[in-house]
């Protein structure tokens, strides 16, 4: 049985569903597939985190399908400020989520698909699920020229890619998930996955920038959900377990517990941005004020989202030395952070009473804020 | 003379083989060796082939307490993250910093260079339940099959 996602009737579909999907976490062989009720990034990767951390799967095979709203999701060991606009971000709404799995930054919105596919850590094999994904492809519309690369890429018409791939593997258990592009917004994607940040020299992990397409670009038919079913079935069919799709509440803590905090862990500022492997920033910016120009050198080593190190440089008589030594000592042990630069900013203005020093002070201050 | 000599020699490298501090290994594939109450630890050279190249090393901080199989980083190649995970109970005393610009000494030297941690071995008593390279051998054979 194959039960039709749609968003508005996911929710009675949940209620239906209830009382069947209580029970799949009893059993202890086959496959088994699920679909997320929820848009909710941080909500989808912490069921990924529960179910690889509390269900059995010596003997068991699950698939988890799931999409998201609008979200930047970086590798585990990759820096936010390196891939991804976080002003654009901001302003459009698009969320920022680190998952635990290597590799590089995408972009989801609901127009992308997320499968997962949870093994032993035996039986881990990403290239077996990805021919499942192609077998699927192919029996929806046999004509769709895909497939999978060395570096677990699917390329349509050899060029474009359509799907990226990242694993974890824990002590006994592995995951590998990918992505699906169907009818994702490449404009928004296009914009956001540029970093506009100049200057970091860091060994985060970077990605490997690709040409992508949407499948529904190929063919106007396709929808998320024709190919989220589609998987499904072959992943049914491969597996010899009945097709269906037990739709799930990743926040429902009776039917997972502890799952709230997982989904708070990964939604906090020391996870998504507190974990960024150290780096460094360093660059410079002209300001204009008063008919003068002044050339001003910043440097900062910043470690666990948090400024360890800072020098500004500004021309003599720019500024006095005292205060743009105070503002570097104020900020030493900030966070790496719009907001709280901004807080710390305003609080030492405050300070200032000449008001031509205020100014420059202010617009240094909101010159640094952009790096962030 | 010569017997003498040979004898020297042989003597000298029970001497080595004596110094040299035995590995013992986890069947998740970490190995320990322990000098002087301290044990380095890294991966074996099947993890290090399975894993591909590595590109990130994400290791604890100096002063992290671990148990015995608690999970103290993670090792990137490929696109994926593999958790590593501690043979014993202990403390964290150094980190391998050669790793933050060269990664891939996991691959090239994994059992000399490549090391991940070292750390205090709090129950000596826990290296009796790891492996002794010929039964690490021997489980490797055995899974390969």
């Amino acid at each position: 049985m194959i039960i039709q996602f749609s968003l508005k009737k996911c929710f009675p579909l949940y209620c239906v569903l209830k009382a069947p999907a209580a029970g799949f976490k009893t059993a202890k062989e086959g496959g088994l597939i699920l679909q997320s009720a929820s848009q909710d990034v941080y909500q989808n990767l912490a069921l990924e985190d529960w179910i690889h951390d509390n269900m059995d799967l010596e003997n068991r095979h699950v698939l988890f399908l799931w999409r998201n709203s609008s979200t930047v999701v970086i590798g585990r060991h990759q820096n936010p400020w390196q891939e991804c606009n976080l002003r654009v971000m901001r302003q459009k709404g698009v969320k920022l989520a680190r998952r635990r799995s290597g590799g590089g930054a995408v972009y989801h919105d609901p127009g992308n698909i997320n499968l997962t596919f949870f093994t032993s850590r035996k039986k881990f094999e990403r290239i077996e699920n990805l021919k499942l994904v192609v077998k699927a492809l192919k029996t929806l519309r046999p004509q769709l020229d895909v497939q999978a690369t060395e570096r677990y890429d699917l390329l349509l018409n050899k060029t474009f890619k359509i799907s990226g791939t990242a694993a974890k593997l824990g002590r006994t258990t592995a995951y590998h998930h990918c992505t699906l592009l169907c009818s994702a917004d490449k404009f928004v994607l296009t914009s956001v996955l540029k970093s506009p940040y100049n200057g970091i020299k860091s060994n985060a992990t970077p990605s490997v920038p690709a040409l992508v397409k949407n499948l529904f670009e190929e063919d106007p038919t396709l929808t998320c959900e024709m190919l989220m079913d589609a998987i499904a079935g072959e992943y049914a069919s491969h597996h010899h377990t009945a097709n269906h799709i037990h739709v799930i509440n990743p926040a429902d803590e009776t039917e997972f517990p502890g799952i709230n905090n997982k989904a708070r862990e990964l939604k906090a500022w020391n996870w998504l941005y507190g974990k960024t492997p150290k780096f460094n920033i360093s660059t410079s910016f002209n300001i204009e004020h008063d008919q003068s120009r002044a050339e001003i050198q910043i440097s900062m080593d910043v470690k666990n989202g948090n400024i360890e190190t800072c020098q500004i440089d500004v021309p003599r008589n720019w500024l006095p030395l005292d205060m743009h030594d105070e503002l570097r000592n104020s900020l030493i042990g900030n966070r790496f952070c719009p907001n709280e630069t901004t807080a710390v900013a305003t609080a030492l203005l405050r300070t200032c009473a000449d008001s031509k020093l205020h100014s420059k002070w202010h617009i240094l201050c909101e010159k640094i804020v952009t790096l962030m | 003379l010569r017997n003498e000599a040979r004898f020297l020699e042989s003597r000298a490298l029970a001497f080595r083989r004596w110094q040299h501090p035995t590995r013992r290994f986890t069947d998740k594939h970490e190995w320990i060796s322990v000098e002087n109450g301290v044990g380095t630890i890294g991966i074996s050279n099947f993890a290090q082939e399975a894993l591909g190249d590595v590109v990130y090393c994400s290791l604890p901080e100096i002063g992290t307490k671990l148990n015995k199989q608690d999970e103290f980083g993670a090792l990137e190649s490929v696109k994926a993250a593999s958790e590593v995970y501690s043979p014993v109970t202990g403390e964290v005393t150094e980190i391998n910093t050669a790793l933050a610009d060269n990664p891939g000494l996991v691959n090239k030297s994994c059992y000399q260079d490549g090391w991940l941690i070292k750390m205090t071995v709090d129950n000596p008593s826990e290296l009796e339940d790891l492996l002794s390279e010929d039964a690490y051998e021997k489980y490797i054979k055995s899974i390969e099959e």
